[in-house]
């Protein structure tokens, strides 16, 4: 490809070009016809249940109201807490920097409660445990009591392992898989009618970015698809992150799915986003939540290589589609969502964004979203150039 | 100390002068006759290696600190089951020493076995003992002694700095007199068919950082179990009778008893929640969690009883602390508390802070390289307060006043 031209110039030209019959089936079609919905936006500055929860109300207003998707259904909400709840950066809150909010938390089952859910169930694969979600709260200095009282028939389920499960759900990739074709699943995951992706707005070491999408990363147990998984079997006690799916060292245990293609890239560039749309397209987000109040530039936790940045961008994002979500999101971000590995913030793997819309679930070009409430050009709160003063600043840019 | 075997000039004594170091543990060698007796004209205490005073118990330590691989790369730590970095700490063994043998000081015996031991290195086993109330007899690397031997610099720099965190804790003796808080009593003979999982578990308790109080089970009294919220009896027999009804007092009175199969007839009635591990039953105002299958994993012994107290009823929480260490004590009229910290591993990153449970109004913090205390950012929450500690090496501790009895530990004993 031309150096000075972008993957959606080139498509663009390559699509002028051509006859109308190519682009059926391939990467432009599926980018023209990909679905889109309603992208809503807000300020909302602070944690506080006063701003917070009006804000949160009247965004899922905008997008039909929690009503009509959740009113006597089970739904399962897929939370954001990545790394070790003992790990901070500097002293601050985990809430306010790389774990998706409590208060976000709270105040969303509470609304989903108020709006008819029949069972709330809050779910989370926890670093490096089989130990219930409400003791590694804790650790993180939350109560977890705050949670569960915010609507009745709320419960966590650690989803590292089988868990409450009888058997693990084998749910199949519907496009056949990037990387996997199928996937062994907590319960969870299948027993749900409807399923929320609550996560942070983060930039990501590995996927460039961390929104509704990556953040179903997660979904996978570490029993089966973690660093100690069993080689044949699941280990019921989960240890380690998920270096496997990262670099392809290993194969899950063997009663799960292998991989398809043992001989491609072992590179986290290159499989993280992959894994992530078949994650999402086995199991689809029907709402994606994006706490954007307070969080993190420069990495997906304190972990990350510094510097790293506590930002206070005062947004809450909220979509049907998490494919549109996320692209509204890259876009407040102050990133193009059209950009592609070698763009920042995917410098150093491919979009997932650009998966995902190849695979039809979703299109991330802004001219066909619908963005309701705050406008992007309002709301944005810049990542981008936080991420060139930080290139610029880094000892391998110094002259000497 | 341990004395090194080639100081056998005299002189070597002034490198003790103005230290804490009052006594002299020597190997029988005739060369080293003229050290001993000015050691004795000099007023410091002077006995063979082999024979402990009397008044003292020599508890057979490790060098502490987090453990190297097995090939003994110093760029790789050796695993825990967790994958975190294995450590070793004497910490438990000084508090198993000190209440099997009470009244009498309790001396840990860790000698290097690297050829070269790195400053932090030694300061962490002076710290590694005595914070728990024991001291550490100064032994020295080959190179070490030569170095000091032959007055090199560098190595006068971590003899100064060895005999200063001595130094440190001889000047607060009174802080070994502090009655340890804990949420989980674990209570035992610790010997015999019992000492394996016992000693082990008290290890791994301790790597939690839950706050552990030993109870002998010959021992037992009211008091043993005021202010904790659980009790562990992973003995291989049942206990004895009275035992027994002291245990289940307790649990009727809103405690957990922790225990496994061979605890006998159950009490009460099953509970509706669900452990992997454990049959949950409630009794009065307590429960008992009982091991499904014999108790012979320590690891998953402590693990499992943080989790089946819950981390809501923790004392101490950390963050950023790396491989930490801990114990939390308060002095017998509970007006002052100190929280020590041991922080193994060399290189961390990040911002370290601890929540202690209960309410103070002012916090301290002394580390081995200063001499007077530093004020401490405290946040107060619910229950707790947060110190923001600056970046801090090897050893810390929080002196905290003002204690109030609000929050979970506010329970009057």
């Amino acid at each position: 490809m031309d150096g000075n031209c972008t993957r959606r110039e080139w498509l663009l030209r390559t699509a002028a070009a051509a006859p109308g019959a190519y682009l059926v089936g391939s990467s432009f079609g599926r980018a023209v016809t990909a679905p889109t919905a309603p992208v809503a936006v807000a300020k909302c500055k602070t944690y506080e249940p006063a701003e917070l929860l009006p804000t949160l109300e009247k965004i899922f207003d905008q997008l039909g109201g929690l009503g009509r998707m959740v009113k006597g259904k089970t739904v399962a909400i897929k939370l954001n807490l990545t790394g070790a709840p003992t790990y901070r950066l500097g002293y601050l809150p985990l809430g306010d920097t790389h774990y998706a909010n409590p208060q976000v938390i709270a105040a969303t089952v509470h609304l989903m409660g108020k709006a008819g859910a029949r069972r709330i169930r809050l779910l989370e694969s926890p670093w490096s445990t089989a130990d219930p979600v409400e003791e590694y709260l804790l650790q993180a200095n939350w109560d977890p009591h705050e949670v569960l009282s915010a609507a009745p028939k709320v419960e966590f389920e650690n989803t590292n392992y089988l868990g409450r499960g009888k058997k693990y759900s084998r749910l199949t990739v519907p496009y056949g898989g990037y990387i996997f074709p199928a996937f062994d699943l907590n319960h969870s995951y299948e027993d749900c009618e409807v399923f929320v992706s609550l996560t942070k707005m983060k930039e990501h070491a590995t996927a460039g970015v961390t929104l509704s999408m990556k953040n179903c990363f997660g979904i996978t147990p570490a029993s089966i698809y973690g660093a100690g998984a069993g080689v044949d079997e699941p280990n019921e006690s989960p240890k380690g992150g998920r270096s496997l799916i990262h670099s392809g060292y290993r194969q899950p245990s063997k009663s799960a799915p292998a991989e398809k293609d043992p001989t491609s890239p072992r590179d986290g560039g290159y499989r993280v986003p992959r894994t992530v749309v078949d994650l999402i397209s086995v199991r689809p987000i029907d709402l994606a939540i994006v706490d954007g109040v307070k969080t993190m530039a420069g990495g997906e936790g304190p972990w990350c290589r510094p510097p790293l940045t506590a930002v206070n961008p005062g947004l809450l994002v909220a979509g049907i589609n998490p494919v549109n979500t996320d692209a509204v999101c890259m876009a407040l971000m102050g990133y193009d969502p059209m950009a592609d590995r070698g763009t920042p913030p995917f410098e150093r793997s491919d979009s997932t964004l650009r998966l995902a819309e190849d695979v039809g679930i979703g299109t991330r070009d802004l001219q066909r979203i619908e963005v309701i409430g705050t406008s992007i050009k309002e709301a944005r709160f810049d990542f981008a150039a936080i991420r060139r003063q930080r290139l610029l600043s880094s000892p391998a840019n110094r002259t000497s | 100390m341990r004395w090194p075997r080639m100081w056998k000039d005299p002189s070597a004594l002034g490198l003790l002068k103005g230290t804490a170091v009052n006594y002299l543990l020597v190997e029988r060698h005739d060369d080293l006759g003229p050290v001993v007796d000015r050691a004795r004209q000099e007023g410091f205490k002077v006995t063979e290696a082999a024979s402990p005073p009397a008044g003292v118990t020599v508890a057979e330590g490790k060098w502490p600190g987090v453990k190297l691989s097995e090939s003994g790369a110093v760029d790789t730590a050796a695993a825990g089951p967790t994958g975190n970095p294995w450590v070793d700490s004497n910490g438990w063994k000084v508090r198993l020493t000190a209440a099997l043998h009470p009244g009498t000081e309790v001396w840990v015996e860790a000698t290097p076995k690297e050829p070269r031991l790195f400053t932090e290195s030694y300061l962490t086993a002076v710290a590694d003992a005595a914070a728990y109330g024991g001291r550490w007899i100064i032994s020295l690397d080959k190179q070490l002694a030569e170095g000091i031997a032959g007055q090199k610099t560098e190595a006068l720099e971590t003899w100064k700095k060895i005999t200063g965190a001595a130094g440190f804790f001889a000047a607060r003796r009174d802080w070994s007199d502090y009655l340890p808080q804990a949420a989980m009593g674990i209570i035992s003979d610790f010997s015999g068919q019992n000492e394996f999982l016992t000693h082990e578990t008290l290890n791994l308790v301790a790597r939690t950082n839950q706050q552990y109080r030993i109870v002998l089970k010959t021992k037992v009294s009211e008091s043993s179990f005021s202010s904790l919220r659980a009790v562990l009896y992973a003995d291989a027999e049942p206990p004895a009778l009275e035992l027994r009804k002291q245990i289940l007092a307790f649990v009727q009175a809103g405690g957990m008893l922790i225990t496994g199969p061979k605890w006998g007839e159950l009490s009460g009635v099953l509970a509706t929640d669900e452990h992997p591990r454990y049959t949950l039953r409630t009794f009065g105002k307590g429960r008992l969690a009982v091991a499904k299958a014999d108790l012979d994993d320590p690891y998953l012994v402590a693990n499992d009883s943080v989790v089946l107290i819950s981390h809501r009823y923790e004392l101490l929480r950390f963050w950023n602390g790396g491989a930490v260490g801990s114990y939390f004590t308060t002095a017998p009229d509970r007006k002052q508390a100190v929280v020590h910290m041991l922080f193994y591993a060399s290189v961390r990153g990040g911002d370290p802070s601890v929540r202690v449970a209960g309410q103070y109004r002012t916090a301290r913090l002394w580390t081995l390289d200063r001499k007077a205390p530093r004020s401490v950012e405290m946040e107060i929450q619910k229950d707790a307060v947060e110190l923001h500690l600056p970046p801090v090496s090897q050893y810390a501790a929080v002196e905290l006043e003002g204690w109030s009895p609000r929050g979970s530990f506010g329970r009057k004993e």
